[in-house]
């Protein structure tokens, strides 16, 4: 067995041949830094993309699907879901009225590119989102503030109005909006609340809408060829497929679908989003796991190329040591404790660079939610870890030519 | 067989491949070493000294014959148990000093202590104790460039001594010494065998060897004398 005091020993070389030599062992590991740099930086942005990814599931709720004409995956053909008619409010009406199994049914309706009107300030590109009463308990309509309209505001078409985040926040930034008159696309609205922040970088457009009751919206929009969502809530992800089957099932009844017809609508639920981002990981993915395998290979081959130079510098160290007593495996120790040493100083000035990085990135770009001013630690963990293998690898056969060396040679080498 | 005996070389030769030429560095040597000897192999430059030392050394093995060290057969160990037999039972000390520059005195001295497994504590313990033994106590922290000749191959001395091995073999220890210093030196590998150490020197100067009390002279592969020095020098 190896003793501790020769680790030890080698360690010491190793530091030793690192300090002796700043400015070549910093080229030799450049390949390395920022072959590290890569894996930290995919690793930083892919967790920022899962918290995104897990924040907008929450938002959307998982335990919610929402039955629209419209898919959210992309997965349908796109040209047979746009040949698909509308769902009216009566279908969604009745669609509400048979559902047995789901603990909530609120159809809604939405408008794109509305125009809020405040003293003179105007917001444009908003949402304005019919809505019932229940839509309260959905996630999206989670109160801030305020409150939400009643069923009977809802049926006798009053305007009233609860602000998305960012429109709240767009206009009044630093107080409460509660019981001020905004227009909506010209028409007076009271503000009675806020729903919560909701939003994700995926899900962006959740705060900027505003929601006002149905029976209102269609007043102002009308309804004839406007498509109604309905969003269901199963009450718990372990009722999610009974209440799909039923949603599916009357569904099918309101559009009037013969069997053997295909669905004319989709049932959209949060788990669609994580085909876009399983997408959008592979691609962060390939390219970060290229260029890192890129880097490394350089890097190897540096390294490599350094452990060769300073085995033929020290062959005479090599005999004296072995003169001494040191046995093959001890040099060969020796050396391989140097490649991945040197490895491990690039992992971390790799990592002191992506920290500035992520740093500087987050603070230029205060406002992207997702891009989060955290350095992975655990990822340090990894890539010293992948550091001293790759050292260990590049090492290995400069390493093993040196164990070789026939000591009565190396003694003699000038 | 006699327990004294320390080293019984027995009918030992050896050839390198030269290209398509085959040398016969040493053709048949025989020689035995007692422990307390003190030893001098001489030859001129080419006569297979070298190799006799290399072989004695255990740095390496003859093409042919037997080589026992304290009943242990060298000739046929591998790399690694060469290495310990090294390690455990034999100080060198050689002409260029061959001290690691970067490392300080105590280090120098303590490493072959780290190849012999020695924890940290007595390893400085017994590296300092060698150093006092060559007079150096007071230079453990200096490198080897900034100690002069003499003291050099005095630190070396030192590490040949540290792990108390069974001979010292020294390979022309005053070659780069002026002869004020080489006096010195071959005072204190006087006093080594005086303290019991068995003490080899390989060296082709009469100076040098008339030091010792037996003189073992090679001449083409073969040993040519082997006498007993009847007054040695004392210094």
């Amino acid at each position: 067995m190896m003793g501790i005091s020769e680790y030890f020993e080698s360690a010491r070389i190793a530091y030793q041949a690192i300090i002796a030599n700043k400015t070549r062992a910093f080229l030799t590991s450049l390949g390395i830094v920022i072959g590290i740099f890569f894996v930290i930086m995919m690793g930083w942005f892919l967790d920022g993309l899962d918290n995104a990814f897990d924040k907008t599931i929450n938002a959307i709720g998982t335990d919610m699907l929402y039955v629209d004409k419209w898919s959210w995956g992309g997965s349908d053909d796109w040209r047979s879901v746009q040949k698909r008619k509308p769902i009216s409010y009566q279908q969604a009406l009745e669609a509400s009225k048979k559902m047995t199994t789901a603990e909530l049914v609120a159809p809604h309706a939405s408008k794109w590119g509305g125009k809020i009107t405040y003293q003179g300030n105007t917001l444009g590109s908003v949402s304005i989102v019919g809505v019932t009463a229940p839509f309260v308990n959905t996630p999206i309509g989670n109160l801030k503030e305020g409150r939400f309209f009643s069923e009977t505001e809802d049926v006798h078409s009053v305007e009233v109005v609860i602000l998305g985040y960012k429109v709240a926040n767009a206009f009044f930034p630093d107080r409460s909006p509660l019981g001020e008159i905004m227009r909506i696309n010209g028409r007076k609205f009271l503000v009675i609340g806020v729903v919560n922040k909701r939003g994700t970088i995926i899900t962006d457009f959740i705060d900027n809408q505003v929601f006002i009751p149905i029976q209102t919206f269609m007043g102002m929009f009308g309804t004839a060829r406007r498509g109604v969502q309905i969003a269901v809530k199963a009450g718990s992800q372990e009722l999610l497929d009974e209440v799909r089957e039923e949603t599916r099932v009357i569904a099918r009844q309101v559009r009037n679908l013969q069997p053997g017809e295909e669905d004319d609508f989709t049932i959209n639920e949060s788990q669609m989003f994580r085909d876009e981002i399983s997408t959008l990981r592979l691609y962060v993915w390939g390219i970060g796991i290229g260029l890192t395998g890129l880097s490394f290979f350089v890097g190897i081959i540096g390294i490599m190329n350094i452990m060769f130079v300073s085995v033929t510098e020290r062959t005479k160290e090599i005999g004296i040591r072995k003169a001494l007593g040191a046995k093959n495996r001890s040099i060969m120790w020796q050396f391989l404790v140097e490649s991945s040493t040197l490895c491990l100083f690039g992992a971390f000035i790799g990592f002191l660079l992506c920290a500035t990085v992520i740093f500087a990135i987050t603070s230029a770009f205060p406002d992207v939610d997702f891009l989060t001013p955290y350095v992975p630690l655990h990822l340090l963990f990894i890539a010293s870890i992948v550091s001293i293998i790759v050292g260990i690898f590049a090492g290995l056969i400069p390493a093993y030519r040196a164990s070789r060396l026939d000591p009565v040679e190396a003694l003699r080498y000038e | 067989m006699n327990n004294d005996i320390i080293i019984n070389i027995e009918d030992v030769a050896k050839t390198y491949q030269m290209g398509a030429e085959t040398v016969h560095a040493l053709r048949s040597v025989s020689l035995q070493i007692r422990k307390n000897e003190y030893i001098a192999i001489m030859g001129p430059s080419g006569s297979g000294k070298s190799t006799m030392m290399n072989i004695v050394g255990c740095l390496d093995t003859p093409t042919k014959g037997t080589y026992l060290f304290e009943n242990e057969n060298v000739a046929t160990m591998n790399d690694n148990e060469l290495a310990d037999i090294r390690n455990r039972k034999i100080g060198f000390v050689f002409q260029t000093f061959n001290l690691l520059a970067r490392a300080s005195t105590l280090k120098n001295v303590e490493l072959p202590l780290v190849y012999a497994g020695v924890k940290k504590d007595e390893r400085q313990q017994r590296a300092f104790a060698a150093l006092e033994s060559v007079g150096l106590q007071d230079r453990t922290h200096h490198k080897p460039n900034e100690l002069s000749g003499g003291q050099r191959q005095r630190v070396a001395i030192a590490r040949a001594l540290v792990t108390k091995p069974s001979i010292i073999l020294a390979d022309e220890p005053t070659g780069n010494l002026d002869s004020k210093t080489g006096v010195e030196i071959m005072r204190l590998f006087g006093e080594l065998w005086k303290n019991g150490n068995t003490v080899i020197l390989v060296t082709h100067e009469e100076d040098i060897a008339r030091h010792a009390h037996r003189i073992v002279r090679i001449r083409d592969g073969m040993i040519e004398s082997d006498t007993i020095n009847p007054s040695p020098a004392e210094v």
